[in-house]
């Protein structure tokens, strides 16, 4: 037998590192790895987990990111933010609960400290505290975040969901401002659609656009899907009736068939594609047209819900910061909330939005981003009208369940497609029954 | 020769004792242990992963339970709400049509199919590879493709009808409650079929070419060598696949959610995308897990008659 030492090796087989060797360096490094990992977590070091969605302005959540590097430095512990898609927030936002493991920090949407009321910590002094200094919260800050008389997030924002219209085909037809009641939009509407220009808000299942144009509407007309109580079902009323006759009427005359189909992206290409003269969206069209249609900036604006015989309302989506319960950082996680929204930090961040989020105390509605552009100034009066599904009520799981279930939206789609006012309310009383019974 | 030297005889005495000990290990113990050892893994996956939530929503579904709050035995509850729910009766209702429409086209196409890639043509293997494509595109992202071929302005599919002539108006393939449910049906074919197509043609390159000699001997034609001879012999691959078909397309929630999410009007709203509203948005866990478990008992029941039809093949 030849003894092993003399084949001679491949220049190759020199550098190579031996198997046995290559186990071992891996050990090593993962050993090594997982000392720091279980030193860093288990020596007190804190790491402030935050969930929140993934904006549709880059920008903002990078800047968000670098504020927690900022904040991380200057306290000397780690910050990381996970961004997600809005759809996904839901699901991750129930595994957390369900499990009682997950972020330190929540992003909940509009009536998400309701639903979650249970498993959020107490947030008053920190919302007090912000509100004693900045000028106070806006109602609707206080309506999402107070849950029987406890503050359970901190209101963080609202993204502003306007009327976006198209100002030169408006003056085509002899209007040059907006048309401010229901019934002149309506007039407004059918002289567009006779230009080849109707208008257009979604009846499909387009969870922002449909429902944030719709239950407004009710509203606006007296209707509402329950008393204050949130259990009575109210929707049976002759104000609904009034709603639904003037939605299908505004059908008829002035909006594209296309609705029907919607979702919530639909909307903003129908505009960009120049196929519908008005539609319901948050400033998002307008900042999108910078970069896919420069040349309809100049003749996009946005404009403020009509009123309707019982006044002005809107519907936007709120964005709340919820601590969880189950959370070690929680004095941590109240302390950066807390520089969050401090004027520094907070509004260097809605000033990248461009109009995309607006604040909810009332010490930013004269915040420097409104005056950059003319074209935001009706954005920055919106919170002052928005209320929550379920309104004149508190928002409330059966809300929220009537909202997911298109109740309201389906009422209206139903009339649209020709049912008559009585059958599609009865419809949705019926759907609301059943809804609101199991509360 | 006989060994009389007792160191040797003792040495021998040892290896043999040795051997024993040694072999002991692989043929004393049965074989059964062994066995269970070697299968534990897989058991112990199933019962984490498998059995525990199984169990779980099960459990889940005879409370009231709401997110984060565990919520009181209620028993048949939910299910007895849910019968009386106009919403859930029409979610079941989409659900079979959805289901049995699909499955029903994606056998008789999926059959078409397998036969005719089973015949000779040039680049044969080439086209049974491409079948496949739709299969291993991820659903979701394929989906957002149709979505796009389905778009209220923008749809190619009515631009390509439009130019033909075949119809004169656009169709509103997502905006109607008619064409919303074809809109998943065509969606869901175009996605399953190529596993039922290469399931068959699987089965039917094993049908030995002696029964069509024989069939063509007695003088059988085409049809009757598919009716007598492929199609019976086709059926216990049938059987299975049309099973796992059934169950896959019953949980379907991908096509429908990126599609439709349910609408419009409610129209295409099936089990898994209300489970998915109720539970997870809206919060209410104990009813989302009975939506989702409702069709589990008349599941269950297919699926032991097929299974047992296939054992006695």
């Amino acid at each position: 037998m030849k003894p092993k030492e003399k084949r001679t090796k491949t220049p190759r087989e020199g550098r190579a590192i031996s198997r046995r060797k290559f186990i071992a360096m891996t050990a090593g490094a993962t050993a090594a790895l997982s000392l720091g990992t279980f030193i860093r977590s288990g020596l007190g070091a804190t790491n402030l987990r935050i969930l929140s969605w993934s904006n549709t302005l880059k920008a903002m959540d990078d800047y968000l990111r670098e504020l927690g590097e900022q904040y991380a430095k200057k306290k000397g512990i780690g910050i990381s933010f996970e961004f997600i898609h809005m759809n996904d927030l839901p699901t991750k936002t129930a595994a957390a609960v369900e499990s009682g493991a997950g972020p330190d920090i929540v992003n909940l949407w509009s009536d998400g400290p309701h639903l979650h009321a249970k498993a959020l910590v107490d947030v008053g002094d920190l919302c007090e505290g912000l509100g004693k200094e900045l000028k106070g919260w806006t109602d609707i800050g206080k309506d999402i975040a107070i849950v029987d008389k406890t503050w359970k997030a901190v209101p963080w924002g609202i993204i502003p969901i306007a009327l976006t219209y198209r100002e030169d085909w408006l003056k085509e037809v002899g209007y040059s401002t907006f048309p401010d009641t229901w019934g002149e939009l309506l007039k407004a509407s059918k002289k567009l659609k006779d230009k080849g220009h109707p208008v257009g808000f979604s009846l499909g299942r387009a969870m922002g656009d449909a429902n944030q144009f719709h239950y407004p509407l009710l509203w606006a007309f007296g209707g509402a899907e329950c008393k204050k109580d949130a259990k009575t079902v109210a929707i049976n009323s002759p104000e609904t009736a009034k709603a639904v006759d003037y939605r299908r009427e505004l059908h008829k005359v002035g909006e594209t068939d296309d609705v029907y189909a919607w979702d919530d992206a639909a909307n903003n290409r129908a505009f960009l594609a120049e196929a519908v003269s008005i539609t319901v969206n948050a400033a998002s069209i307008y900042w999108a047209a910078k970069k896919s249609a420069p040349q309809l900036r100049p003749v996009t604006n946005h404009a403020l819900f009509p009123v309707g015989p019982k006044g002005r309302y809107g519907y936007s989506t709120a964005l709340s910061l919820g601590i969880f319960k189950f959370s070690k950082n929680q004095k941590t996680a109240k302390e950066f909330i807390r520089w969050l929204m401090e004027p520094k930090q907070y509004s260097a961040w809605i000033g990248m939005g461009e109009g995309m989020m607006a604040g909810l105390l009332n010490f930013y509605e004269d915040d420097p981003v409104w005056k950059k552009d003319p074209k935001l100034e009706t954005v920055r009066q919106i919170p002052k009208y928005v209320r929550m599904p379920g309104y004149p009520g508190p928002p409330s799981r059966p809300a929220a369940e009537a909202m997911i279930k298109f109740v309201i939206v389906n009422m209206f789609a139903r009339a649209c497609k020709g049912m008559s006012t009585a059958e599609t309310i009865k419809i949705a009383e019926s759907e609301l029954k059943e809804i609101y019974g199991k509360a | 020769m006989l060994i009389r030297d007792p160191r040797v005889t003792a040495s021998i005495a040892r290896t043999a004792q040795l051997v024993a000990k040694r072999g002991g290990v692989r043929f004393i113990k049965p074989d059964v242990f062994t066995g269970y050892a070697l299968i534990s893994p897989a058991v112990f996956l199933m019962l984490v992963l498998l059995a525990y939530p199984f169990v779980l929503a099960v459990y889940i579904s005879l409370s009231d339970r709401l997110l984060g709050e565990p919520g009181k035995f209620i028993w048949f509850g939910n299910f007895i709400k849910l019968l009386q729910d106009t919403y859930f009766r029409q979610t079941v209702w989409n659900s079979f049509v959805y289901t049995v429409t699909t499955v029903t086209l994606k056998l008789l196409l999926g059959l078409a199919l397998a036969l005719l890639l089973n015949q000779e043509f040039p680049c044969r293997n080439w086209v049974r590879g491409a079948l496949l494509l739709p299969w291993i595109v991820p659903t979701s992202l394929s989906v957002l493709t149709w979505l796009w071929m389905f778009d209220s302005l923008f749809s190619v599919i009515n631009y390509i009808l439009l130019g033909l002539g075949l119809i004169s108006k656009k169709i509103p393939w997502l905006g109607d409650t008619f064409w919303a449910m074809v809109s998943v049906i065509i969606v869901n074919t175009w996605r399953g079929l190529p596993f039922f197509a290469i399931s068959f043609l699987a089965g039917l390159m094993a049908i030995p070419r002696e029964l069509y000699e024989a069939a063509e001997v007695d003088g059988a034609r085409t049809f009757r060598k598919f009716w007598h001879v492929t199609l019976p012999l086709l059926q216990p691959v049938i059987a299975v696949v049309v099973l796992f078909s059934t169950i896959w397309t019953f949980a379907d929630f991908q096509i429908v959610y990126i599609l439709t999410h349910g609408g419009p009007l409610n129209a295409t709203q099936i089990f898994a995308t209300m489970a998915y509203d109720v539970a997870l948005v809206a919060g209410r866990i104990g009813e989302g897990a009975a939506v989702s478990l409702f069709l589990f008992p008349a599941l269950l029941i297919v699926i032991i008659l097929i299974l047992r039809y296939l054992r006695q093949e």
